[in-house]
């Protein structure tokens, strides 16, 4: 006999009842599959600027989304009403909109199995960031601003900081049962700086909010900001006086932040199964790795290893479950240059014959079906030394930390420019350059990688804006890489 | 939807509650249908009912902001409490705020319950006649039909308790022919304004074409620019030059050059979300009525627009361009639009011996040097080569890196109609963009895509 939920008022802010109470509702509505995830999640920014602070706020919320798959469709109904009325009226829409859409289909659909998982998952921290007192935070970033003042050319300076936790309940119909809980903590700074009409930006230690973790406050404090702060400063005031480099082929070494947006561009998101198959059209566009490339596709040179990794320790992709519950995997997407796996799920790697999901599936939040993202996309390293890399390089330039982003809607034609570079010349690196821009065709470029460096300098990063779907889901995703090396690349100033 | 009393009833309890010196409420209430379609096959299909509550609260004039996504009393008073335990950890602020007060606005002219409670079976049925269109001219059909509704409240303790509702209905569709593809959009407060027969027709027109599409050199193009790539560079310019926080910061284009030629003379670019034709919305949220900004009058650096932070830190009035409480961007233009001009579109392609006509971009970006607002990005479905005043074939993709600021300071022509952009799901801002006919555009890249 169903046991019927606590009223609201008598509820904690996680109400699990009221979850197991959807799950039989489905259950009894018969459908072919069907899941709920319960999340609350919490958000505290911090940001200061130019030696005061500027923000600080926090969010949090706790709502609940019904996936359902029957006859051959699918559909999805959300709600943060955490009531029983709000609760019927979400099984009803999710029940209604699968066996409406399914009479559409014209192909048969199915899922590949799982083993309905029972488990819990909680990020492996020392502190909880959302325990450290809000003063000791804001004066860490006090502190590491006040590092960025000081000089007439500096215009603005800003830190900030950002932490998150995610509680994460998901029950299906074949019986899975997963708890998870997330904590992410990041921290950073930009600074502007102008002389004339000349105006110049640092960030670290990544741009766009990339030094972000699954890891508690210890993280925020390993950042050193205030160490990176006064290296910012220095190379911010170097720029403004700086070149541009020449518009010209050359050999460019790719710092780990830039490789991570290298990664994110041209390799994590043409091998999502879901852009290949067309489903994302309307929206990111399609993928130049369509499923008769899988296995038999040179992507890139002998030394391009990418893995799609959940389970990479300390990865914003990492997780122990994907939100259909398929447990967290290490997929190759490229070995020795070859493209040999997709990032995936029960539906799309059903439909190409696969035996299993990649388990890719991820939602940002309880308000939105999970689609298939990145997990952690990641460079595997070699074994050369940044001086190896170096060694011989008549001319090129060493490229870090990434300004901006462009790539054509297959994957193909990529420009990025980045905050800094240096140039190379005989095997040593030189003078700064400012407004270093590069473009280039996805596997031609890949295929140029001459030299990928070793697991000493390997670095992983965050990506907390990557947006896909309608409704758009902004998801952290994860990149580890070296530095990476790429022979004959299309080199110029931002101009 | 939750309703203008029962919202505004929930916020007024909590402020009359509390005991701090100033207090405001924003709430963005939202429901959404969403379908994705391709191949013949919905293969997404979403309900959704959103809630956002936050609270900005002053206390000892320092400022705290918290969210919640419930409107029960014992939430809204937890979000209240956090606000004002992060105001304790506030400087003083340095000047006073200047919220607004006193106001009760009411808008919901542009709230049709028939678009905002369509069912999903009407909705599947209108899909299930694109689709068979599609097929009948032998073209694959890709897209999202999105419906829904959106409320806004702001609440404070000067006295403002101001309220909107609205419903929305958009369309995207992605058609494919013989390798080309073409590419529509529209949306709208109702059902029937949105028109989803001619959102299939425009796509459709663009890819059922004889021609298999061309690779042209690299190189300066004359090129006319649709509305849809109109509104994303747009964008652009809003975030990377308009708002106060970028000009305040120096990143701007138009720091230190208030009042100088910027553009083309046949360029003016305002914001006002209230204009007829907008996905309009009478405040911003602070609870500020919007007010219309000429931005660029006539090719000159004419003003950028503010909220009441950025308002008070540098002596000006709010404009009525406030995000969200919370976000970190500072105050920007949402309802951009370009002054119409005095051409059309057919008469732009007539007058083009050789060019190439965009529909759209894709995957613009304004971050490559702000000061020049040097963007980049790509064509995508439906462009063409023009020649001699006809279409003469399709275009494999080109990328552009240009100076949005030199593109616009050599302009052949503005259409006299524009056309609404907007992405339904945020419910935030639109664009009103006509076609642009310019002298010249760098083409710096291309793909077989």
């Amino acid at each position: 006999m169903a046991v019927m939920p606590k009223k609201r008022s008598q509820q904690n802010a996680f109400p699990i009842d009221l979850a197991d109470h959807a799950l039989r509702r489905l259950v009894r509505a018969g459908v072919s599959y069907g899941d709920v995830r319960l999340e609350s999640s919490q958000h505290e920014s911090l940001l200061v600027e130019n030696g005061r602070v500027s923000s600080i706020s926090t969010s949090d919320g706790t709502g609940l989304g019904v996936r359902v798959f029957d006859r051959g469709g699918w559909g999805f109904a959300a709600t943060p009403h955490l009531g029983l009325a709000a609760l019927a009226r979400m099984v009803r829409s999710a029940v209604g909109l699968a066996r409406a859409t399914g009479s559409l289909q014209r192909q048969p659909r199915s899922l590949c199995p799982v083993k309905p998982a029972r488990g819990t998952y909680t990020t492996a921290y020392k502190i909880d960031p959302f325990g450290v007192p809000l003063g000791k935070k804001i004066d860490y970033l006090l502190w590491a601003n006040d590092s960025l003042m000081g000089h007439d050319a500096i215009q603005h300076a800003t830190t900030h900081m950002d932490s998150y936790k995610r509680h994460k309940l998901f029950l299906s119909t074949e019986g899975a049962r997963i708890d998870q809980t997330i904590i992410e903590s990041g921290a950073g700074l930009e600074v502007v700086a102008q002389q004339g009409n000349e105006v110049q930006m640092r960030s670290a230690p990544n741009s766009h909010h990339g030094a972000l973790a699954q890891a508690g406050f210890e993280y925020m404090k390993q950042l050193d900001l205030v160490g990176a702060a006064k290296t910012a400063k220095q190379e911010v005031l170097h720029l403004l006086r700086a070149d541009a480099p020449k518009s010209a082929p050359a050999t460019v070494i790719l710092h780990p932040t830039q490789v991570v947006m290298q990664l994110h561009e041209s390799c994590g998101h043409p091998t999502e199964l879901d852009r290949a198959l067309g489903h994302e059209l309307s929206f990111a566009g399609g993928s130049f790795l369509t499923p008769e490339h899988l296995g038999v596709f040179q992507y890139g040179s002998r030394l391009v290893n990418i893995v799609a990794d959940a389970t990479v320790p300390k990865g914003v992709g990492s997780f122990a479950y994907d939100d259909e519950g398929v447990p967290a995997q290490r997929v190759d997407l490229v070995r020795e240059g070859r493209f040999v796996g997709y990032l995936s799920s029960r539906e799309t790697a059903a439909s190409l014959g696969q035996s299993a999901s990649g388990g890719a599936m991820r939602a940002e939040r309880w308000d939105v079906p999970p689609i298939i993202r990145m997990t952690n996309v990641n460079l595997e390293p070699q074994d050369a030394t940044l001086e190896d890399l170096l060694r011989d390089v008549k001319h090129g330039y060493l490229l870090s930390t990434n300004k901006s982003w462009s790539i054509d809607d297959k994957r193909l034609n990529f420009q990025f420019t980045t905050e800094i570079g240096w140039e190379i010349e005989n095997g040593r690196l030189g003078r700064i350059v400012k407004n270093p821009l590069y473009t280039g065709i996805t596997p031609e470029f890949w295929g140029r990688c001459t030299g990928v460096g070793r697991r000493e300098d390997w670095q992983l990063w965050g990506v907390p804006n990557c947006a896909k779907g309608e409704p758009m889901q902004i998801m952290h995703v994860g990149h580890g890489a070296p530095y990476a090396r790429f022979d004959g690349v299309q080199v110029a100033g931002a101009k | 939807m939750i309703g203008q009393t029962r919202l505004q009833n929930a916020l007024s309890a909590i402020v009359k509650r509390a005991k701090v010196e100033h207090v405001s409420l924003c709430a963005q209430a939202s429901t959404r249908q969403v379908f994705r379609f391709a191949h013949g096959s919905i293969h997404q299909d979403v309900f959704q009912e959103q809630l956002s509550v936050k609270a900005t609260v002053i206390d000892g004039k320092r400022l705290g902001v918290a969210s919640t996504d419930s409107l029960s009393s014992a939430n809204l008073i937890a979000c209240l409490e956090a606000a004002r335990a992060i105001a304790s950890h506030a400087p003083k602020m340095e000047r006073p705020f200047a919220w607004a007060e006193r106001a009760a606005i009411r808008f919901s002219d542009d709230y049709d319950a028939a678009t905002a409670k369509l069912s999903p079976k009407t909705a599947i049925e209108l899909l299930a006649q694109q689709m068979r269109r599609c097929q009948g001219a032998a073209a694959e059909l890709a897209g999202s039909f999105v419906t829904g509704e959106d409320e806004l409240a702001v609440v404070n303790s000067l006295g403002l308790s101001n309220y909107a509702a609205a419903s929305i209905a958009a369309m995207k569709c992605v058609t494919f022919h013989r390798g080309l593809s073409g590419f529509s959009s529209a949306a709208a407060r109702t059902l029937e304004a949105l028109d989803p027969d001619a959102v299939l027709a425009r796509s459709l027109e663009q890819c059922l074409h004889a021609t298999a599409a061309v690779r042209l050199p690299l190189g300066i193009y004359e090129v006319i620019l649709g509305p849809e790539a109109i509104a994303e560079i747009l964008e652009w310019l809003g975030l990377i030059a308009f708002g106060a926080k970028a000009f305040q910061e120096h990143t701007s284009f138009l720091t230190g050059r208030m009042d100088e030629r910027v553009m083309d003379p046949q360029i003016s670019i305002y914001d006002d979300a209230m204009e007829s034709g907008m996905l309009r919305r009478p405040f911003d949220f602070e609870g500020s009525p919007t007010r219309r900004v000429l931005l660029i009058d006539r090719g000159t650096a004419n003003s950028i627009v503010y909220d009441a932070t950025y308002g008070a830190r540098y002596g000006q009035a709010s404009t009525g361009h406030a995000l969200p409480p919370g976000d970190t961007e500072g105050p920007l233009p949402l309802h951009l639009a370009i002054a119409p001009g005095n051409t059309s579109v057919e008469d732009m392609i007539r007058s083009c011996a050789r060019g190439l006509f965009i529909p759209r971009l894709h995957y613009v970006n304004g971050l490559l040097n702000p000061r020049e607002a040097l963007m980049t990005g790509l064509t995508r479905e439906g462009a063409f080569l023009i020649e001699r005043g006809r279409f003469s074939a399709p275009i494999a993709t080109l990328r552009f890196t240009h100076s949005i600021t030199d593109a616009f300071s050599h302009v052949l022509g503005v259409s006299r109609k524009r056309r609404l952009v907007a992405d339904p799901h945020t419910g935030l801002g639109c664009a009103l963009a006509p076609y642009i006919h310019l002298e010249k555009l760098t083409f710096t890249g291309g793909s077989e895509s």
